[in-house]
């Protein structure tokens, strides 16, 4: 009995060693690999050797890899706020009571379920000049940029991937939203009225304040997504016109690909730390506006 | 008490249930005899094309060999996919892709002393021989051509003929533009972008395989000759197939949606009879025929015209269909056993009739499609080039994407893009001569 109590005492140290394994073995060992590698010159067939910081020193004199920078951080500034925005905005609006609330919901969040991939293709026949679905719509209107090629410009498809991007995650950005807006207690609003507080004071000093926590998931996973977007791009441009909506990602795969192992994986961590600046910026500054409230 | 009792027996039976699934299974196990006896084998493509030729070919082997089944397994980037399977370990045991790094890294099993090679061609054995060892580490099956093909009936309509200049090939896309408004005087598949590659291979380093002749001009590709390729010399041939794509679409002679358009496009319009002239190889018959089979009299065929004055027009004719053993393959018997079932006359006259590619076997007889005179027509009148040996890294779709963002202006100058192919070029190649 006394052998039991004392496996039973200690268990729960012991609990966690299945998920630390799985932690060390799928996280930690391929982190430091990859850390490794990334010193190295490898090209994945040939013995690599030790070539120091020459990769990260690399990525700053790479054009493409400055590009591809570029873009990525475009389409984050373009995704990002505008997710945050209109899934605030459709929160509010379908936080209300109306008939066919439910229905609205699911119309707004179903493009989340679809796999990017598919959407992006979808999204491609949608826009192709001249046999595309929305030529074929506005044609017999006659409206002019019906047969634009909106995928063929440098700018324009990145403005598309953007759109796209934005009108596919939405519905889970709203989600998140709708959530902390319903966990709002009813109490407030009610302070908020007695003290004769309009619309848009009590939006501004209750409904956003008790919304930080939403509103602090929303940013860093819109962040993180789409500083490191991939298969939407794949799908809708593959990175084109030329290389003009590659993004890190797929430059970073497309290395490894052309032989370059060694530079892809310093391009990887490159990446890890683009994205954890944004998200630690933020995060700060979140927690310090908590703490003021 | 008798909670406490049963909270450590749940975990010691949860901790017991991990460990003893984690030691299940040895992996030397013996399987059970049955299976035992089964050999699986992987072959690994990248030709869309003969994906569902190849599983048919794959059902009749599998029941002809009931102890070995062979399992196809098709990637669109095969040549990319190829050096991660490499990596990693996962090498397939039969495939399709052979690049000269992995042939130098002896990734594939010699097949110089393999009785099939007296059937072989002997101009197509020259092409599957290595120029660096003299040895043979892929088999070809097929003979592959790759020109212009045009629309016969609106060039007769036209009063048109074929070009083998650059100036003629213009005029006559010209001609189609101002007297056939709905017809796409010529089409480029650019979404996809291997096809804008191809270009490369063929317009471009056409100039460069001529001039150095077939054998010179693989071994001056494969060791990065920088004098003899001069990529980047102004008026050389980058710098001139820059110019010239330029001038079909400053011209208007190519389709609006050049950028975006696929090869499913490409094929569509083609066979609609909405295209005068589309660049591709002879892969694309079976489709068009496929697509509209009343169009087997009206599809031209003619060597892609000569881009520099005082060059000959060319004509690709290469080895096609390509098969190796990979050097790791753990079951090499089996995958030749494959290999020589893939290489009866039966099963090849099957594969040529129905890709509608001439066999690189001389024991093959097969009506091989509508183009068999015209094909021979223009490999009589033009420079015969192999494929081009492009370093691992820089693939055909690599290629394809600086031609789309020439055609989108992102280079000041058509030396520009010459200078960032060669730039681009010897980076791919140095990475796999460290």
């Amino acid at each position: 009995m006394a052998l039991f109590r004392t496996i039973n005492n200690h268990l729960h140290k012991y609990m966690a060693v299945p998920a630390i394994i799985l932690f060390a073995v799928f996280f930690i060992y391929p982190l430091t690999q990859g850390v490794g590698v990334s010193l190295t010159d490898s090209n994945g067939m040939t013995v690599p050797h030790f070539i120091g910081l020459k990769n990260f020193a690399d990525f700053f004199q790479d054009e493409r890899a400055k590009q591809d920078v570029w873009n990525t951080v475009l389409f984050a500034l373009g995704s990002a706020p505008l997710l945050n925005l209109l899934g605030f905005l459709y929160a509010l609006v379908l936080d209300r009571h109306f008939k066919g609330k439910a229905l609205v919901r699911a119309v707004v969040y179903m493009p989340a379920v679809i796999s990017p991939l598919i959407m992006g293709y979808i999204w491609y026949f949608i826009l192709q000049p001249e046999r595309g679905f929305l030529f074929r719509i506005l044609q017999p209107l006659h409206v002019g940029f019906a047969n634009s090629d909106w995928l063929g410009g440098r700018s324009s498809a990145l403005i598309v991937l953007i759109v796209v991007n934005v009108w596919q995650y939405v519905g889970m950005t709203m989600i998140i939203y709708l959530a902390g807006l319903q966990s709002i207690p009813p109490e407030l609003y009610e302070a908020s009225k007695i003290d004769g507080a309009g619309y848009f004071s009590t939006l501004r000093y209750v409904t956003i304040p008790m919304l930080y926590p939403s509103i602090k998931i929303n940013v860093v996973t819109n962040i993180i997504g789409s500083l490191s977007v991939f298969d939407i791009i794949i799908a809708l441009t593959d990175g084109g016109p030329g290389y003009s909506t590659e993004s890190l990602s797929i430059y970073i795969m497309r290395e490894l690909y052309g032989s370059f192992t060694g530079y892809s994986t310093a391009v990887a961590i490159i990446l890890f730390i683009l994205i954890i600046i944004p998200v630690v910026a933020y995060l700060r500054f979140m927690k310090r506006r908590e703490f003021e409230m | 008490m008798i909670k406490k009792f049963m909270s450590v027996m749940l975990s010691s039976l949860m901790l017991m249930t991990v460990f003893t699934a984690g030691c299940s299974k040895q992996p030397n196990t013996p399987a059970p005899a049955a299976t035992a006896e089964k050999v699986h084998i992987t072959f690994f493509t990248g030709k869309v094309e003969t994906v569902d030729l190849m599983n048919q070919l794959i059902q009749k082997f599998n029941t002809e060999n009931p102890n070995i089944v062979v399992e196809q397994e098709y990637q669109k980037d095969a040549s990319n996919v190829m050096k991660v399977k490499f990596a990693s370990g996962d090498v397939p045991d039969i495939t399709t892709v052979v690049s000269q790094d992995y042939i130098d890294q002896g990734k594939y099993v010699d097949l110089s002393n393999e009785p099939f090679w007296s059937r072989n061609l002997d101009s197509i054995k020259a092409l599957c021989t290595d120029v660096k060892s003299g040895k043979q580490y892929k088999v070809a099956t097929n003979v592959t051509m790759a020109g212009i093909f045009y629309n016969k009936k609106i060039f007769a309509d036209l009063n048109l003929k074929e070009a083998l200049t650059w100036k003629d090939f213009v005029a006559n896309l010209q001609v189609v533009k101002e007297k056939k408004p709905d017809v796409t005087p010529m089409f480029i598949a650019g979404k996809e972008s291997w096809t804008l590659g191809h270009m490369i291979e063929f317009l471009a380093h056409g100039v460069i395989k001529q001039k150095l002749g077939v054998n010179a001009s693989r071994l001056a590709f494969i060791n990065n000759d920088s004098d003899k390729l001069a990529f980047d010399a102004p008026g050389g041939c980058m710098d001139t197939f820059a110019a010239r794509i330029l001038e079909l679409k400053n011209g208007g002679l190519i389709n609006k949606d050049a950028m975006t358009a696929t090869y499913d496009n490409q094929k569509q319009d083609f066979a609609a009879g909405k295209v005068a002239v589309i660049s591709q190889g002879m892969w694309v018959l079976g489709d068009l025929l496929k697509l509209n089979p009343n169009m087997k009299d009206d599809i031209g065929f003619s060597p892609f015209p000569s881009i520099i004055d005082g060059t000959k027009p060319v004509v690709l004719s290469a080895e096609d269909s390509v098969y190796a053993i990979t050097a790791e393959s753990k079951h090499q018997q089996e995958a030749k056993k494959f290999l020589e079932f893939l290489l009866k006359p039966e099963n090849l006259k099957t594969y040529s009739e129905i890709t509608k590619s001439p066999s690189a076997f001389k024991d093959v007889d097969a009506d091989w499609g509508p183009l068999k005179d015209q094909a021979t027509k223009a490999l009589a009148n033009a420079v015969n080039i192999p494929f081009t040996d492009t370093p691992a890294g820089f693939s055909g779709d690599d290629a394809g994407r600086m031609v789309q963002d020439l055609l989108v202006g992102k280079y000041k100058t058509t030396l520009d893009f010459a200078k960032a192919y060669k730039t681009t070029w010897d980076k791919a190649w140095k990475a796999t001569h460290n």
